[in-house]
Protein backbone atom coordinates (compact mmCIF):
# COMPACT_ATOMS: atom_id res chain seq x y z
CA UNK A 1 0.00 0.00 0.00
CA UNK A 2 1.40 3.34 -1.06
CA UNK A 3 -0.38 6.19 0.77
CA UNK A 4 -0.70 9.86 -0.20
CA UNK A 5 2.70 11.53 -0.43
CA UNK A 6 4.32 8.13 -0.12
CA UNK A 7 6.82 5.93 -1.93
CA UNK A 8 7.39 2.15 -1.97
CA UNK A 9 10.05 0.25 -3.85
CA UNK A 10 10.25 -3.53 -3.95
CA UNK A 11 12.08 -6.49 -5.46
CA UNK A 12 9.94 -9.13 -3.78
CA UNK A 13 8.15 -11.07 -6.53
CA UNK A 14 5.18 -11.90 -4.29
CA UNK A 15 4.34 -8.22 -3.81
CA UNK A 16 1.84 -6.02 -5.62
CA UNK A 17 2.21 -2.32 -4.95
CA UNK A 18 -1.01 -0.32 -5.00
CA UNK A 19 -1.93 3.29 -4.52
CA UNK A 20 -5.57 4.17 -4.04
CA UNK A 21 -7.87 6.91 -5.19
CA UNK A 22 -5.73 9.32 -7.14
CA UNK A 23 -7.58 12.59 -7.67
CA UNK A 24 -5.42 15.46 -8.79
CA UNK A 25 -2.44 13.59 -7.32
CA UNK A 26 -0.18 11.54 -9.59
CA UNK A 27 0.93 7.93 -9.24
CA UNK A 28 4.16 6.96 -11.03
CA UNK A 29 5.06 3.29 -11.45
CA UNK A 30 8.54 2.40 -12.70
CA UNK A 31 9.88 -1.12 -13.28
CA UNK A 32 13.06 -2.79 -14.47
CA UNK A 33 12.12 -6.19 -16.01
CA UNK A 34 15.65 -7.58 -15.75
CA UNK A 35 16.38 -6.66 -12.15
CA UNK A 36 12.69 -7.21 -11.32
CA UNK A 37 12.66 -4.10 -9.24
CA UNK A 38 9.84 -1.60 -9.24
CA UNK A 39 8.32 1.22 -7.27
CA UNK A 40 5.37 3.56 -6.99
CA UNK A 41 5.43 7.20 -5.96
CA UNK A 42 2.16 8.98 -5.08
CA UNK A 43 2.80 12.73 -4.96
CA UNK A 44 0.31 15.52 -4.26
CA UNK A 45 1.77 18.71 -5.62
CA UNK A 46 4.12 19.87 -8.38
CA UNK A 47 6.78 21.89 -6.65
CA UNK A 48 8.43 21.95 -3.22
CA UNK A 49 9.14 25.68 -3.47
CA UNK A 50 5.61 25.98 -2.05
CA UNK A 51 6.92 24.87 1.34
CA UNK A 52 10.57 23.82 1.36
CA UNK A 53 10.44 22.74 5.00
CA UNK A 54 7.64 20.27 4.33
CA UNK A 55 9.43 19.22 1.17
CA UNK A 56 12.40 18.28 3.27
CA UNK A 57 10.34 16.55 5.94
CA UNK A 58 8.44 14.52 3.37
CA UNK A 59 9.96 14.70 -0.12
CA UNK A 60 7.24 12.38 -1.45
CA UNK A 61 4.69 15.18 -1.33
CA UNK A 62 6.11 16.93 -4.38
CA UNK A 63 7.08 15.94 -7.91
CA UNK A 64 10.45 17.70 -7.84
CA UNK A 65 11.61 16.07 -4.60
CA UNK A 66 9.76 12.74 -4.88
CA UNK A 67 10.66 11.64 -8.41
CA UNK A 68 14.46 11.62 -7.92
CA UNK A 69 13.95 9.49 -4.82
CA UNK A 70 11.78 6.98 -6.65
CA UNK A 71 14.47 6.47 -9.28
CA UNK A 72 17.34 6.47 -6.79
CA UNK A 73 15.72 3.84 -4.58
CA UNK A 74 15.12 1.59 -7.58
CA UNK A 75 18.75 2.03 -8.68
CA UNK A 76 19.87 1.03 -5.20
CA UNK A 77 18.01 -2.24 -5.65
CA UNK A 78 19.74 -2.91 -8.97
CA UNK A 79 17.52 -1.19 -11.52
CA UNK A 80 19.10 0.54 -14.51
CA UNK A 81 17.75 3.68 -16.07
CA UNK A 82 17.89 2.40 -19.65
CA UNK A 83 15.66 -0.58 -18.83
CA UNK A 84 13.01 1.23 -16.81
CA UNK A 85 9.38 1.11 -17.90
CA UNK A 86 7.59 4.25 -16.78
CA UNK A 87 3.83 4.47 -16.35
CA UNK A 88 1.81 7.35 -14.97
CA UNK A 89 -1.78 7.71 -13.70
CA UNK A 90 -3.86 10.40 -12.04
CA UNK A 91 -3.86 14.17 -12.47
CA UNK A 92 -7.64 14.46 -12.67
CA UNK A 93 -9.44 17.77 -12.83
CA UNK A 94 -12.81 19.15 -11.85
CA UNK A 95 -14.96 20.45 -14.70
CA UNK A 96 -14.92 24.02 -15.96
CA UNK A 97 -12.36 26.61 -16.85
CA UNK A 98 -8.81 25.70 -17.85
CA UNK A 99 -7.35 28.43 -15.70
CA UNK A 100 -8.56 27.49 -12.26
CA UNK A 101 -8.43 24.40 -10.05
CA UNK A 102 -5.60 23.12 -12.24
CA UNK A 103 -3.53 21.19 -9.71
CA UNK A 104 -3.98 17.92 -11.59
CA UNK A 105 -2.73 19.43 -14.83
CA UNK A 106 0.18 21.18 -13.14
CA UNK A 107 1.12 17.94 -11.41
CA UNK A 108 1.46 16.18 -14.74
CA UNK A 109 3.22 19.14 -16.35
CA UNK A 110 5.82 19.15 -13.57
CA UNK A 111 6.51 15.48 -14.13
CA UNK A 112 6.94 15.91 -17.87
CA UNK A 113 9.33 18.78 -17.35
CA UNK A 114 11.46 16.78 -14.93
CA UNK A 115 11.44 13.73 -17.22
CA UNK A 116 12.39 15.83 -20.22
CA UNK A 117 15.35 17.30 -18.39
CA UNK A 118 16.50 13.86 -17.29
CA UNK A 119 15.81 12.10 -20.52
CA UNK A 120 13.14 9.76 -19.20
CA UNK A 121 10.36 8.66 -21.54
CA UNK A 122 6.85 7.82 -20.39
CA UNK A 123 5.70 4.47 -21.79
CA UNK A 124 2.04 4.80 -20.87
CA UNK A 125 -0.04 7.46 -19.18
CA UNK A 126 -3.62 7.45 -17.97
CA UNK A 127 -4.10 11.03 -16.85
CA UNK A 128 -6.59 13.87 -16.79
CA UNK A 129 -10.36 13.79 -17.01
CA UNK A 130 -12.58 13.59 -13.95
CA UNK A 131 -11.98 9.97 -12.98
CA UNK A 132 -10.72 8.55 -9.69
CA UNK A 133 -7.99 6.01 -10.36
CA UNK A 134 -6.21 3.30 -8.40
CA UNK A 135 -2.80 2.14 -9.67
CA UNK A 136 -1.32 -1.38 -9.29
CA UNK A 137 2.19 -2.68 -10.02
CA UNK A 138 2.97 -6.40 -9.86
CA UNK A 139 6.63 -6.87 -8.94
CA UNK A 140 6.90 -10.42 -10.35
CA UNK A 141 5.92 -9.34 -13.89
CA UNK A 142 6.00 -5.56 -14.04
CA UNK A 143 2.37 -5.56 -15.10
CA UNK A 144 0.56 -2.33 -14.32
CA UNK A 145 -3.20 -1.90 -14.02
CA UNK A 146 -5.44 1.06 -13.52
CA UNK A 147 -8.79 0.70 -11.84
CA UNK A 148 -11.21 3.51 -12.44
CA UNK A 149 -13.69 3.87 -9.61
CA UNK A 150 -16.99 2.35 -10.63
CA UNK A 151 -15.43 0.49 -13.58
CA UNK A 152 -13.24 -2.55 -14.25
CA UNK A 153 -9.47 -2.90 -14.04
CA UNK A 154 -7.56 -2.29 -17.22
CA UNK A 155 -3.93 -3.03 -18.04
CA UNK A 156 -1.73 0.02 -18.60
CA UNK B 1 -39.40 8.31 -16.80
CA UNK B 2 -38.92 10.30 -13.64
CA UNK B 3 -38.15 8.41 -10.49
CA UNK B 4 -39.03 11.38 -8.30
CA UNK B 5 -42.25 9.95 -6.81
CA UNK B 6 -40.41 6.75 -5.93
CA UNK B 7 -37.46 8.58 -4.41
CA UNK B 8 -39.70 10.84 -2.34
CA UNK B 9 -41.72 7.86 -1.21
CA UNK B 10 -38.57 6.22 0.13
CA UNK B 11 -38.18 9.22 2.45
CA UNK B 12 -41.19 7.92 4.38
CA UNK B 13 -39.01 5.18 5.80
CA UNK B 14 -36.15 7.56 6.58
CA UNK B 15 -34.72 6.69 10.00
CA UNK B 16 -34.83 9.57 12.50
CA UNK B 17 -31.72 11.73 12.84
CA UNK B 18 -30.06 10.69 16.13
CA UNK B 19 -31.67 12.73 18.93
CA UNK B 20 -28.46 13.62 20.71
CA UNK B 21 -26.82 14.94 17.56
CA UNK B 22 -29.98 16.85 16.74
CA UNK B 23 -30.05 18.62 20.09
CA UNK B 24 -26.38 19.50 19.72
CA UNK B 25 -27.10 20.93 16.25
CA UNK B 26 -29.57 23.35 17.77
CA UNK B 27 -26.93 24.72 20.15
CA UNK B 28 -24.22 25.06 17.53
CA UNK B 29 -23.04 28.63 17.05
CA UNK B 30 -24.80 29.90 20.17
CA UNK B 31 -22.31 31.84 22.22
CA UNK B 32 -23.60 30.82 25.61
CA UNK B 33 -24.10 27.13 26.10
CA UNK B 34 -23.98 25.97 29.70
CA UNK B 35 -22.33 22.84 30.96
CA UNK B 36 -25.71 21.85 32.29
CA UNK B 37 -27.26 21.97 28.82
CA UNK B 38 -24.53 19.81 27.37
CA UNK B 39 -24.74 17.26 30.14
CA UNK B 40 -28.50 17.15 29.62
CA UNK B 41 -27.95 16.31 25.98
CA UNK B 42 -25.48 13.55 26.46
CA UNK B 43 -26.47 11.82 29.63
CA UNK B 44 -28.94 9.46 28.02
CA UNK B 45 -26.36 8.11 25.64
CA UNK B 46 -23.43 6.34 27.28
CA UNK B 47 -21.93 5.38 23.92
CA UNK B 48 -21.57 9.03 22.98
CA UNK B 49 -19.94 9.90 26.29
CA UNK B 50 -17.44 7.12 25.71
CA UNK B 51 -16.80 8.42 22.19
CA UNK B 52 -16.31 11.97 23.44
CA UNK B 53 -13.68 10.88 25.92
CA UNK B 54 -11.95 8.73 23.33
CA UNK B 55 -11.85 11.53 20.77
CA UNK B 56 -10.83 14.21 23.27
CA UNK B 57 -7.90 12.06 24.31
CA UNK B 58 -6.74 11.39 20.78
CA UNK B 59 -3.61 12.99 19.42
CA UNK B 60 -5.86 14.96 17.07
CA UNK B 61 -6.68 17.50 19.76
CA UNK B 62 -3.20 17.38 21.21
CA UNK B 63 -4.22 17.83 24.83
CA UNK B 64 -1.45 17.11 27.26
CA UNK B 65 -3.56 15.81 30.09
CA UNK B 66 -5.66 12.70 30.01
CA UNK B 67 -9.34 13.49 30.16
CA UNK B 68 -11.53 11.37 32.41
CA UNK B 69 -14.82 13.24 32.54
CA UNK B 70 -17.18 15.22 30.41
CA UNK B 71 -16.57 18.29 32.57
CA UNK B 72 -12.86 18.10 31.95
CA UNK B 73 -13.38 17.68 28.21
CA UNK B 74 -15.60 20.73 28.23
CA UNK B 75 -13.13 22.87 30.11
CA UNK B 76 -10.22 21.94 27.88
CA UNK B 77 -11.93 21.86 24.50
CA UNK B 78 -14.68 24.43 24.89
CA UNK B 79 -18.37 23.98 24.22
CA UNK B 80 -18.35 24.51 20.46
CA UNK B 81 -15.59 21.98 19.94
CA UNK B 82 -17.45 19.51 22.11
CA UNK B 83 -20.68 20.05 20.18
CA UNK B 84 -18.82 19.11 16.98
CA UNK B 85 -17.72 15.86 18.57
CA UNK B 86 -21.24 15.11 19.81
CA UNK B 87 -22.73 15.69 16.36
CA UNK B 88 -20.06 13.59 14.67
CA UNK B 89 -20.57 10.78 17.19
CA UNK B 90 -24.31 10.80 16.64
CA UNK B 91 -24.04 11.10 12.88
CA UNK B 92 -21.91 7.96 12.46
CA UNK B 93 -25.08 6.01 13.10
CA UNK B 94 -26.77 7.22 9.98
CA UNK B 95 -23.63 7.38 7.86
CA UNK B 96 -22.05 3.98 8.33
CA UNK B 97 -24.03 2.14 5.73
CA UNK B 98 -23.63 0.99 2.17
CA UNK B 99 -24.04 3.66 -0.50
CA UNK B 100 -23.76 1.70 -3.75
CA UNK B 101 -23.73 3.89 -6.83
CA UNK B 102 -21.31 6.22 -5.07
CA UNK B 103 -18.98 4.03 -3.01
CA UNK B 104 -17.83 0.42 -2.91
CA UNK B 105 -17.53 0.08 0.82
CA UNK B 106 -19.91 1.01 3.61
CA UNK B 107 -17.52 3.62 5.04
CA UNK B 108 -17.08 5.52 1.77
CA UNK B 109 -19.60 8.28 2.38
CA UNK B 110 -18.59 8.68 6.01
CA UNK B 111 -14.98 9.04 4.95
CA UNK B 112 -15.84 11.73 2.42
CA UNK B 113 -18.08 13.50 4.96
CA UNK B 114 -15.39 13.57 7.64
CA UNK B 115 -12.83 14.82 5.11
CA UNK B 116 -15.12 17.61 3.96
CA UNK B 117 -15.80 18.58 7.58
CA UNK B 118 -12.09 18.73 8.28
CA UNK B 119 -11.41 20.71 5.12
CA UNK B 120 -14.24 23.15 5.92
CA UNK B 121 -12.78 23.65 9.37
CA UNK B 122 -9.34 24.29 7.91
CA UNK B 123 -10.69 26.70 5.28
CA UNK B 124 -12.70 28.61 7.88
CA UNK B 125 -9.51 29.08 9.86
CA UNK B 126 -7.49 30.00 6.77
CA UNK B 127 -10.07 32.53 5.62
CA UNK B 128 -10.61 33.70 9.21
CA UNK B 129 -14.32 33.11 9.14
CA UNK B 130 -15.68 33.07 12.65
CA UNK B 131 -17.91 30.06 12.31
CA UNK B 132 -15.62 27.08 12.56
CA UNK B 133 -17.92 24.74 14.42
CA UNK B 134 -20.77 25.37 11.98
CA UNK B 135 -18.40 24.92 9.04
CA UNK B 136 -17.28 21.55 10.35
CA UNK B 137 -20.83 20.34 10.86
CA UNK B 138 -22.08 21.65 7.53
CA UNK B 139 -19.19 19.84 5.85
CA UNK B 140 -20.05 16.68 7.71
CA UNK B 141 -23.69 16.72 6.65
CA UNK B 142 -23.53 18.25 3.15
CA UNK B 143 -24.01 14.95 1.32
CA UNK B 144 -26.80 13.34 3.37
CA UNK B 145 -28.86 13.17 0.19
CA UNK B 146 -26.50 10.47 -1.10
CA UNK B 147 -27.63 8.18 1.73
CA UNK B 148 -31.04 7.85 0.12
CA UNK B 149 -30.28 8.56 -3.53
CA UNK B 150 -27.52 5.96 -3.70
CA UNK B 151 -29.85 3.04 -4.47
CA UNK B 152 -31.35 4.89 -7.42
CA UNK B 153 -27.97 6.10 -8.66
CA UNK B 154 -26.80 2.51 -8.50
CA UNK B 155 -29.74 1.34 -10.65
CA UNK B 156 -29.17 4.01 -13.28
CA UNK B 157 -25.40 4.36 -12.96
CA UNK B 158 -24.58 3.57 -16.59
CA UNK B 159 -27.10 6.11 -17.88
CA UNK B 160 -25.90 8.81 -15.49
CA UNK B 161 -22.28 8.22 -16.45
CA UNK B 162 -23.17 8.40 -20.11
CA UNK B 163 -24.70 11.84 -19.64
CA UNK B 164 -21.59 12.96 -17.72
CA UNK B 165 -19.26 11.71 -20.41
CA UNK B 166 -21.05 12.65 -23.58
CA UNK B 167 -21.98 16.13 -22.46
CA UNK B 168 -19.30 16.94 -19.88
CA UNK B 169 -21.85 18.00 -17.28
CA UNK B 170 -21.44 17.43 -13.55
CA UNK B 171 -22.49 14.16 -11.95
CA UNK B 172 -25.12 16.05 -9.99
CA UNK B 173 -26.63 17.60 -13.15
CA UNK B 174 -26.69 14.12 -14.68
CA UNK B 175 -28.48 12.71 -11.64
CA UNK B 176 -31.13 15.37 -12.04
CA UNK B 177 -31.50 14.62 -15.71
CA UNK B 178 -31.73 10.84 -15.39
CA UNK B 179 -33.50 10.49 -12.02
CA UNK B 180 -35.41 13.79 -11.96
CA UNK B 181 -33.78 14.78 -8.67
CA UNK B 182 -30.17 15.16 -7.46
CA UNK B 183 -28.49 14.43 -4.14
CA UNK B 184 -28.40 18.08 -3.09
CA UNK B 185 -32.14 18.57 -3.65
CA UNK B 186 -32.92 15.33 -1.86
CA UNK B 187 -30.55 16.26 0.97
CA UNK B 188 -32.42 19.54 1.38
CA UNK B 189 -35.66 17.59 1.61
CA UNK B 190 -34.17 15.29 4.25
CA UNK B 191 -32.91 18.28 6.23
CA UNK B 192 -36.47 19.59 6.24
CA UNK B 193 -37.86 16.28 7.49
CA UNK B 194 -35.15 16.15 10.14
CA UNK B 195 -35.88 19.74 11.21
CA UNK B 196 -32.34 20.97 10.70
CA UNK B 197 -31.72 24.69 11.24
CA UNK B 198 -32.59 26.63 8.07
CA UNK B 199 -29.07 27.74 7.31
CA UNK B 200 -27.74 24.20 7.43
CA UNK B 201 -30.59 23.00 5.24
CA UNK B 202 -29.70 25.63 2.64
CA UNK B 203 -26.03 24.64 2.67
CA UNK B 204 -27.02 21.04 1.93
CA UNK B 205 -29.49 22.09 -0.75
CA UNK B 206 -27.16 24.58 -2.47
CA UNK B 207 -23.70 23.07 -2.00
CA UNK B 208 -23.10 22.61 -5.73
CA UNK B 209 -23.93 26.27 -6.41
CA UNK B 210 -26.44 25.51 -9.13
CA UNK B 211 -28.82 28.27 -8.00
CA UNK B 212 -28.13 32.01 -7.71
CA UNK B 213 -29.18 32.16 -4.05
CA UNK B 214 -26.17 29.99 -3.19
CA UNK B 215 -23.99 33.09 -3.39
CA UNK B 216 -25.90 34.82 -0.58
CA UNK B 217 -24.15 32.92 2.21
CA UNK B 218 -20.39 32.51 2.60
CA UNK B 219 -20.96 29.23 4.40
CA UNK B 220 -22.46 27.70 1.25
CA UNK B 221 -19.45 28.82 -0.79
CA UNK B 222 -17.08 27.51 1.85
CA UNK B 223 -18.64 24.05 1.88
CA UNK B 224 -18.68 23.97 -1.91
CA UNK B 225 -14.97 24.76 -1.98
CA UNK B 226 -14.14 22.30 0.80
CA UNK B 227 -15.96 19.55 -1.08
CA UNK B 228 -14.09 20.34 -4.29
CA UNK B 229 -10.69 20.41 -2.59
CA UNK B 230 -11.39 17.07 -0.93
CA UNK B 231 -12.20 15.61 -4.35
CA UNK B 232 -8.89 16.93 -5.65
CA UNK B 233 -7.04 15.44 -2.69
CA UNK B 234 -8.57 12.23 -3.90
CA UNK B 235 -8.41 9.77 -1.05
CA UNK B 236 -12.16 9.38 -0.57
CA UNK B 237 -13.31 9.63 -4.15
CA UNK B 238 -16.36 7.68 -5.23
CA UNK B 239 -17.65 6.54 -8.59
CA UNK B 240 -18.67 10.14 -9.35
CA UNK B 241 -14.97 11.08 -9.28
CA UNK B 242 -14.20 14.75 -9.78
CA UNK B 243 -17.11 15.34 -12.14
CA UNK B 244 -18.25 18.58 -10.50
CA UNK B 245 -18.02 22.18 -11.68
CA UNK B 246 -15.11 24.35 -10.57
CA UNK B 247 -16.32 27.96 -10.34
CA UNK B 248 -13.56 30.59 -10.39
CA UNK B 249 -15.98 33.15 -8.86
CA UNK B 250 -15.67 31.40 -5.52
CA UNK B 251 -11.89 31.71 -5.56
CA UNK B 252 -12.18 35.39 -6.36
CA UNK B 253 -14.77 35.83 -3.63
CA UNK B 254 -12.38 34.44 -1.02
CA UNK B 255 -9.30 36.07 -2.66
CA UNK B 256 -7.66 32.70 -3.20
CA UNK B 257 -5.06 31.97 -5.86
CA UNK B 258 -4.07 28.57 -7.22
CA UNK B 259 -1.01 28.57 -5.01
CA UNK B 260 -3.20 29.11 -1.95
CA UNK B 261 -5.18 26.02 -2.91
CA UNK B 262 -1.95 24.03 -3.04
CA UNK B 263 -1.03 25.25 0.42
CA UNK B 264 -4.43 24.31 1.76
CA UNK B 265 -4.10 20.82 0.29
CA UNK B 266 -0.70 20.53 1.88
CA UNK B 267 -2.03 21.44 5.33
CA UNK B 268 -4.99 19.17 4.86
CA UNK B 269 -2.66 16.28 4.01
CA UNK B 270 -0.90 16.72 7.34
CA UNK B 271 -4.02 16.50 9.53
CA UNK B 272 -6.01 14.07 7.42
CA UNK B 273 -4.34 10.87 8.58
CA UNK B 274 -4.88 11.66 12.24
CA UNK B 275 -8.53 12.53 11.66
CA UNK B 276 -9.03 9.21 9.89
CA UNK B 277 -8.11 7.41 13.07
CA UNK B 278 -10.25 9.63 15.27
CA UNK B 279 -13.36 9.07 13.20
CA UNK B 280 -13.04 5.32 13.03
CA UNK B 281 -11.84 5.16 9.45
CA UNK B 282 -8.48 3.60 10.16
CA UNK B 283 -7.41 1.40 13.02
CA UNK B 284 -10.12 0.25 15.38
CA UNK B 285 -9.14 1.02 18.88
CA UNK B 286 -9.08 4.72 19.52
CA UNK B 287 -11.57 5.86 16.91
CA UNK B 288 -15.30 6.34 16.87
CA UNK B 289 -17.10 3.08 16.73
CA UNK B 290 -19.27 2.51 13.76
CA UNK B 291 -22.53 1.37 15.30
CA UNK B 292 -24.39 0.47 12.20
CA UNK B 293 -21.95 -1.84 10.44
CA UNK B 294 -23.53 -3.82 7.67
Amino acid sequence: MVGVADLKVSNKPEEVLVTHALGSCIGVAIYDPEARVGGILHYMLPDSSLDPVKGQENPHMFADTGLPRLFRECYQKGAQKSRLQVKVAGGSQVLGSREYFQIGRRNFAALRKIFLKNNVLIDKAHVGGTKARTLFLEIATGNVWVKIMGQNMEPL
Amino acid sequence: MSLVPQVLKSLKTLPPFPVVAKRALMLLGHSEVSIQELVEIIKYDPAITANILRISNSAFFGLRREIHSLHQALLLLGTQELLKIIIASGATRIFCRATPGYFNDHLGLWRHSVSTALMADLLARELTLAERSISFTAGLLHDIGKLVLSLYVDQKFTEIMEVVETRQVSFQAAEREVLGIDHAQLGGEMARLWDFPDRLRLVIYLHHLDKPEAYADDLVLLIYLADLLVLMFGQDLGADGLAYEGYPDVLRHFHLRERDLEKILLNFGSSWQEAQVVFGLMGNDDGLQCVNRR
